[in-house]
């Protein structure tokens, strides 16, 4: 059992590490396409927390996708501060804004919570469109965001963001295995089998809860940050509900609390339709095809999480 | 002899059903106290008010003689006061050691974020509660299916495995709702032998059993209730001879009858 768990963890490393070199393999364009895919991924694992790992129907995660790629856009552009400091700021942000909007919610069913959180979306869309305080830059978004800088060196070219982003990937794809072996993840998959087992346990189901939305926050606003500058604009398009409805759906297909599942289901979500750009509009008719293939055949998802021993 | 738990006066009401009323008992460190009565007496509501998963409308729950009335499960948990399920309650997708380990949360001092970061104390304590959690698989005797999904077992080994889950937490006192329910003699007979050894330990029992048999066996001291009241209370040979209790028995047995 251990040595499966080391080789898996090898096994990941090396892709990582081979990741590394895809910018001497692929032109610029593709370039871009792998650097979205660190920044979907981060996002899909962060909405993997809440959903697949706590078992919290989070259909509006796109929101704190937003709060980071907004606070980013709004400090950078108005008041200059450098990217990689608005970073921190970005996740501090969104994981508060997760606390407090899970705050009254946490003790609702799934399906209510589900209502409330697309209520979420809604609003955050809105607010953002009708640009409060001329901050947010109304349906046109924000436009012109600078470029990160490391040590004095302009992180200007596509190939040096991606870096960016891979990197990020890897430390966030570090933290989600360690959720799986720390208190605070068995905690959470506690409360999502069985809570009043768990409560009777000790688990205290509100902080934990509350914990684990912050923390699913926080890694969204973190991808958020990764996006605005992968774009250099930001506009509420982009945080629309589909777009929780499609990070939802990652972790469902893909296997909720597993990490290999939730990073193929981002390739198949937001990868393949790039490769398939040809055919436009079917792409999203076979893609519903392919959902339901899936819940029918493989409800567990993709790739689901395996039971670990010790 | 101290008083570990003490009820007093208990009740609580489903609409207009009255199904704890007025219940007083006191449970000592070291007894194993059974409760009995028919079903649908008003055995398990009791121990849903002690474990704080309904709250009380009248009376006190007293642990060590501070109130403990109304509060919640996971502060319950805290208290070193463990339950089980008359409906066994494994987390159904993990393994049993991952089950029994699941016992241990409170005794995990680590911070979230030691655990994000994989902190050398962080990784040190898992190790810790990974050999504790073996020792208290050993003992019960479920090493050799430490990693076998929980719910795939027979019921007499779920039930141990759910035995062993509460041990985790180091209890003072565990409440066992109707542990022999679903067993066959032989997993029964075992069982008894289970409860014995863990009062061995130290830890006072109070157990629910509709069975009278079982629970004659083993307790130290019986409470009787019938529709949420008590209707007797003594050692198992005072029990046997209460005409309240033999009535209640009977006129439930009696009731069948006429219903057949
Ligand atoms: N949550 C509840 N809502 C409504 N009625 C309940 C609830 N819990 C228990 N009862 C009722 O209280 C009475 C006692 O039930 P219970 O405590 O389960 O009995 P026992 O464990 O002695 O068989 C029953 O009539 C039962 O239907
Ligand atoms: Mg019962």
């Amino acid at each position: 059992m251990r040595r499966f768990k080391l080789d898996g963890l090898k096994l990941g490393a090396l892709l990582w590490a081979a990741g590394l070199a895809l910018p001497f393999a692929l032109d610029s364009s593709w370039v871009s396409i792998a650097a979205f895919f660190a920044i979907y991924a981060i996002t899909a694992l962060s909405e993997d927390v809440i959903l697949g790992r706590a078992g919290m129907f989070d259909m509006g995660h796109a929101v704190y996708f937003g709060i980071g790629a907004y606070v980013t856009a709004i400090l950078n552009t108005t008041l200059n501060v450098p990217i990689l400091l608005t970073l921190p700021l970005a996740m501090l942000l969104a994981a508060a804004a997760g606390a407090l909007l899970s705050a009254p919610l946490i003790r609702l069913r799934g399906d209510y919570l589900l209502v409330a959180t697309i209520g979420f979306n809604a609003i955050f869309v809105l607010a953002m469109q009708n640009n409060p305080g001329g901050i947010t830059g109304g349906s046109d978004g924000i436009t012109g965001i600078g470029v990160p800088s490391l040590f004095g060196l302009q992180l200007e070219s596509q190939s040096a963001m991606f870096w960016l982003d891979w990197a990020l990937l890897g430390l966030v794809l570090l933290v989600m295995r360690n959720l799986d072996t720390c208190e605070f993840g068995r905690a959470l998959r506690y409360l999502k089998q069985d809570e009043l087992a768990a409560s009777t346990l000790g688990v205290d189901a509100r902080k934990v809860k509350t914990l684990a939305f912050a923390l699913g926050a926080a890694l969204a606003g973190l991808a958020g940050t990764l996006f605005a500058v992968q774009l250099s604009t930001v506009s509420p398009s982009s945080f629309v509900f589909t777009e929780s409805v499609t990070l939802f759906a990652i972790v469902i297909v893909g296997g909720q609390g597993s990490i290999p599942g939730v990073l193929l289901g981002t390739a198949l979500m937001f990868v393949v339709p790039q490769i398939f750009r040809s055919l436009a509009e079917y792409r999203y008719f076979v893609f519903g095809i392919a959902m339901i293939a899936v819940m029918v055949l493989r409800p567990q998802g993709l790739l689901p999480r395996k039971r670990s021993a010790a | 002899m101290s008083a570990l738990l003490e009820l007093d006066g208990v009740g609580i009401s489903f609409g207009g059903l009255r199904a704890v009323d007025d219940l007083s008992f006191t449970v000592n460190e070291g007894q194993i106290v059974g409760l009995i009565g028919p079903n649908g007496a008003g055995k398990t509501t009791v121990f849903n008010m002690i474990t704080g998963v309904y709250k009380p409308g009248a009376g006190a729950i007293r642990w060590q003689g501070n109130d403990i009335t109304g509060a919640k499960p996971a502060r319950i948990a805290t208290l070193g006061l463990r339950r089980t399920f008359q409906t066994i309650r494994l987390f159904t997708e993990m393994s049993v050691f991952e089950n029994v380990r699941a016992g241990y949360h409170l005794a995990a001092r680590q911070r979230w974020w030691q655990g994000l970061l994989a902190l050398p104390a962080q990784r040190g304590e898992e190790a810790e509660l990974a050999a504790r959690t073996h020792d208290i698989l050993r003992r019960l005797d479920l090493e050799s299916v430490a990693d076998a999904p929980a719910t795939a077992l027979p019921y007499g080994v779920q039930r141990r495995v759910e035995l062993a889950r509460t041990l985790a937490g180091q209890p003072k006192l565990i409440i066992l709702d109707e542990p022999a329910a679903g067993l066959n003699d032989a997993e029964s007979a075992a069982l008894n032998d289970t409860i014995f050894m863990i009062r061995e330990t130290g830890v006072t029992i109070l157990l629910v059993e509709h069975d009278m048999n079982v629970v004659m066996q083993v307790s130290d001291h019986i409470v009787v209730i019938n529709f949420g009241r008590k209707i007797a209370e003594g050692n198992a040979v005072s029990i046997r001879a209460d005409p309240a209790v033999i009535e209640a028995y009977l006129g439930r047995e009696d009731d069948e009858a006429a219903a057949a």
